[in-house]
Parts: structure tokens; sequence; C-alpha cells
């Protein structure tokens, strides 16, 4: 609540909704003029209208009218499902483990090594072992979004459980707080704005990494129709792909940080 | 620590004639690199039932450790430490700390601050009801909704009183508690700190650095020196209440206190 009145000074309300869309505009604007003035070959670099059409074609057509037509539908639900699962995994295990980090040094030196040597590793590399453990399909996608994801939500929690102000376990011990009840009452809501950061970096991490999975041969998701739209030569698909994976990366992040702010007092008040 | 444990303190309230904390021999090194250092030694200190007791020293005294030790929070390294005879084992509510900083929790009202040492030991509308009297004797009626980040460091202080009181502690313990508020505030929580004591009679011990608000508040003065900490000199406050600080009385006593402390009288100290 403080925080527009500190944090954000001078920023009219009219500026806070204009400021964020100029640079996405203006792009837009430098691309209109040159397609306008034909300064690149259409193949290589659609005009924006080609690709407001194909857009549409791709989300509200009829599947009947062409190869594209109406996918959008299947293709999103496939994605969505996939980050979910992966980003559900990476979130699962990477808040406990990372506060079991944070707080036990004994645990620390137990896992931290070990976890590092596997964040070392690019996790392109995943891939092919991916595809020989699990095959083709949702499995291998699920594995790496979920590998991805976990680092940025192990490390955050982790940091955010290490950093709480021991006054505030004094505090809490003083006033007669049992270990249960610090843990939830004390612990998860101090820690909970580095939680929250870990999440939103793990979300977007687990956006890439569909892309990554579904390149693989899966027939659908957005990631596919981006690989089949290369092989067919239709850039035009490809930047649809492209900038529906960016508008629902977007949404959500904006949806988790809704979500998290609506279940969690901690959330609201202090992130 | 037991559920039934927080109404038997607010029935016990008669005074006592053994001290409600001894110490004997109360001593502690910390580990430092190689070598220990001796933070205190050979305490011995008996504080009595309703007692206002000021510990006075400079910083690095060992003011705060022995504050620590008396809340539980560190085991002493030799001697005795105990309330009306039972050893002190670790943390407890009968025996709370008003920290020096802010220690609220940052993610909870004002109200619930203040509630949160209540949950789970009486019912909600007891809770209520304890936390609106306190609420208007620490004088924050109508900023129970507030979040600490909203609120000045002198509120912020009085929260952090009225979350310990709200829990009839046997022993209110306070680290220099208003050592970080401008000199109105500071002044006003004096105040405010004993018409609480006034009202509730409850035990305090005080520390602070500073000698004017030490022949303020207390009815003893426990003067300690460093290297190591000790318990240098022992002054009782023969000052009457209420004290006002322009009085030549108070003047009187100050210079008396700085003289036996062994601070010369030079305007640059």
């Amino acid at each position: 609540m403080n925080r527009s009145a500190s944090g954000e000074k001078g920023v009219s309300w009219a500026s806070k909704k204009a400021l964020p869309w100029i640079i996405p505009l203006l792009l837009l604007l430098i691309w209109v003029v040159i397609s306008e003035l034909k300064l690149t070959t259409p193949y290589l670099f659609p005009h924006p209208l080609n690709i407001a059409e194909s857009a549409y074609f791709y989300i509200f057509g009829n599947p009947v009218d062409g190869p594209y037509a109406g996918r959008f539908i299947n293709d999103v639900s496939y994605s969505i499902l996939r980050v979910s699962i992966g980003f559900g995994i990476a979130a699962f295990l990477g808040i406990p483990l990372g506060i079991l980090s944070g707080r036990l040094k004994s645990f620390q030196l137990f896992i931290s090594s070990t976890l590092n040597a596997i964040r070392a590793v690019p996790g392109i590399c995943w891939l092919p072992l991916a595809l020989v453990w699990f095959g083709i399909g949702i499995k291998t996608t699920v594995f790496l979004v979920a590998l991805a994801a976990f680092f940025p939500i192990y490390i955050n929690s982790a940091s955010g459980a290490r950093l709480i102000n021991p006054l505030l376990y004094q505090s809490g011990a003083m006033m007669g707080v049992g270990k249960i009840r610090g843990i939830y009452a004390i612990l998860l809501p101090a820690a909970m704005p580095q939680i929250i950061t870990g999440l939103r970096l793990g979300l977007g991490i687990a956006w890439a990494y569909l892309v990554l999975g579904e390149l693989t041969g899966v027939p659908d998701g957005l990631g596919a129709v981006i690989m089949d739209a290369r092989m067919l030569g239709r850039i035009d698909i490809i930047l649809v792909g492209v900038i529906i994976i960016a508008v629902l990366g977007r949404i959500s992040d904006l949806s988790l940080k809704a979500v998290l702010r609506l279940c969690f007092k901690s959330a609201r008040r202090t992130y | 620590m037991k559920e039934h444990d927080f109404r038997l303190i607010s029935v016990k309230k008669k005074a006592h004639r053994d001290p409600l904390l001894r110490s004997v021999g109360l001593g502690k090194i910390f580990p430092m690199g190689n070598h220990f250092i001796k933070v205190l030694e050979n305490i011995n200190l008996s504080v009595n039932s309703g007692e206002l007791v000021c510990i006075l020293g400079p910083s690095g005294c060992g003011k705060t450790t022995l504050l620590k030790i008396v809340a539980g929070f560190i085991k002493p390294s030799s001697g005795r430490i105990e309330t009306h005879g039972v050893p002190i084992s670790g943390p407890g509510f009968e025996r709370c700390i008003v920290f020096q900083e802010d220690a609220l929790f940052p993610w909870l009202t004002v109200e619930e601050n203040i509630a949160f040492g209540l949950k789970g030991r009486i019912n909600k509308r007891e809770i209520k009801k304890r936390v609106g009297k306190f609420l208007y004797l620490t004088g924050l009626e109508g900023f129970g909704r507030y979040l600490p980040s909203e609120i000045s460091g002198g509120m912020k202080q009085r929260v952090a009183l009225a979350r310990v009181l709200v829990l009839d502690p046997k022993l209110l313990l306070m680290d220099e508690p208003f050592g970080s508020l401008d000199a109105q505030s500071r002044e006003e929580m004096q105040s405010l700190l004993l018409s609480l004591w006034e009202e509730l009679r409850h035990t305090i011990i005080f520390v602070t650095h500073d000698i004017t608000e030490a022949a303020f508040l207390a009815d003893r003065i426990l003067v300690m020196d460093k290297y190591p900490g000790s318990i240098k000199l022992i002054v009782d406050v023969s000052l009457k209440r209420p004290r006002r600080k322009e009085t030549n009385e108070f003047h009187h006593f100050y210079r008396y206190l700085r003289d036996r402390i062994g601070l010369n009288s030079s305007p640059s100290l």
C-alpha cells in the first residue's frame, strides 16, 4: 500500500498505463514502415497485416480450411498442460528443498554441491537423454520444464529462508510459538517475497523449455507449430507462435502473482 | 508454555518476598577465532517483583547479552540464573523482550501483531478484547489496521510494547527500546512506559546507555563496566515520582550519578 507513495514517486496514472506500450508500438511502427517500403523480402519478413491475418486464421479458422486453421485451442491446451505439470513439480520440490537448505546448514552441505553440478549442465544437454528415457511426447517436455524451473525456485527459496531476520524467530520463541507454527506463521511469510521471485523466474524459464521440449516432434503444442511452420517455410506462422508465447508468458506471470496475492496475506502485504 | 500457564500468571500477581529474578556468579564467554572473549563476569543481581531496574553502561559492556540470557535466548557459561528459584532454561512469554530494532512481523497489521502471542491460548473474542485494551493503553487506537511499514518508529515501538504486555509477562525486558527514536518520541515513550508500569505493576529490566533515561525511569540502577562486562555499582534512585527532568532535584541526582560512575562533569561529555 505504501509502495505507490514511496517507490513510484511522481508517476501519474496515465503514464503508468501508457509507458509500457511505447516500445512495442514503436517496434510495430518500424515494422510497418519497413514492410510498406518493401525493404525486405516478404517471405523472410512478412507484413504485420499478413501476420494478423495468419493469426486470425490460426486462432478462429475452421480446421478444414487449411493446414494451420483453428489449431490454436488444441495447441495452447497441450502447451499449458505441459507447463503446468512441469512447473508444478518444480515448485513442489523446489520450495521445500530450498527452505530446508536455507535453514539447515547440514542439509545445505548435503545437497548443494550435487544440485549445483546438475545446474551447471545446460538444459539442452538433457534433451537427447530425455528423448531416450521418455520418448517423444509429454513426458520429455515435462521433464525438461521441471528441471529448468526447479533451480530458480530452489535458490530463491533457500536465500529467502536463510536471510530471515533472527529477531523474528526470537520474538516468536518468546511469545510461545512452537516449531510447527513457527514454520507457517513466521518462516513462510517472512520468506514469501523471495519465494514469489523464484516462482516467477521459474515460470518464465518453464515457457522457454516448453518450446524446446515441443520442438522434438510432438504433434501438438506451440513449439510443435513453430517447428512445423519452419519446415514448410511459413514465417508468418512462426511469428504468430512467438507472439502467442510472449502473450501467454506475460498472462501466466500476472495470474501467478494474482493467485499468490489472493492466497497469502504476506504476498499481498509485503511483495 | 502450556495452555493453562497463561491464566495462572494472570491470577498470581501478589508481591513475592523472594526476588523474582536472581543471578549468582553469572558469566559468559564467547569463542572468537582461536581464543575466547569474556563478555560477562561474575554478575550477581536480584530483581524484586514490581521493580523497575535500569542497567546502565557503555556500548560493548554486555548489556544486551545479559538481557538475552535473562530472556533465555543465550545460555550462560558459568553461574546460575533463576526466576523464583527455578533455573531459566529457554525463552518464554513470562520473560518478554522489547528489542532495540524493529522486530514486528511486517506481513501482519498492528492488531494482528499484538494478537500474535495470544493465538491458540484464549478464544477469539477474548483476544479481540485484550488487543483492544492494549491498543488503547499504548495510544494506538485507530492504528490497528495499519501495517508496520506504514507507521513511524515511535509507533512501532508502541506496538512492540503492546504485543508483549498483552501476554502479561512477569518480567518485561527492554533492550534500549527508545534508542533509535527522536528526542520527542523518546520522552513520550518514557512517560508511556511509566504510566503503563503504574497501571500494570509488572517488573521491568530496562537496558540503556543514557544516564538521563536511567535516572528518570529507575528504582535502582545497575551500572556496568566493560572488558569484561561486570556490575560496577548499584545506585538506588531516591527521587520521588512523578519525576520531572527540569527540576533542580533531578539535576542534582544526575550529577551525583555521573560522579559515581566516574565521568567528570566536563561539557565535552
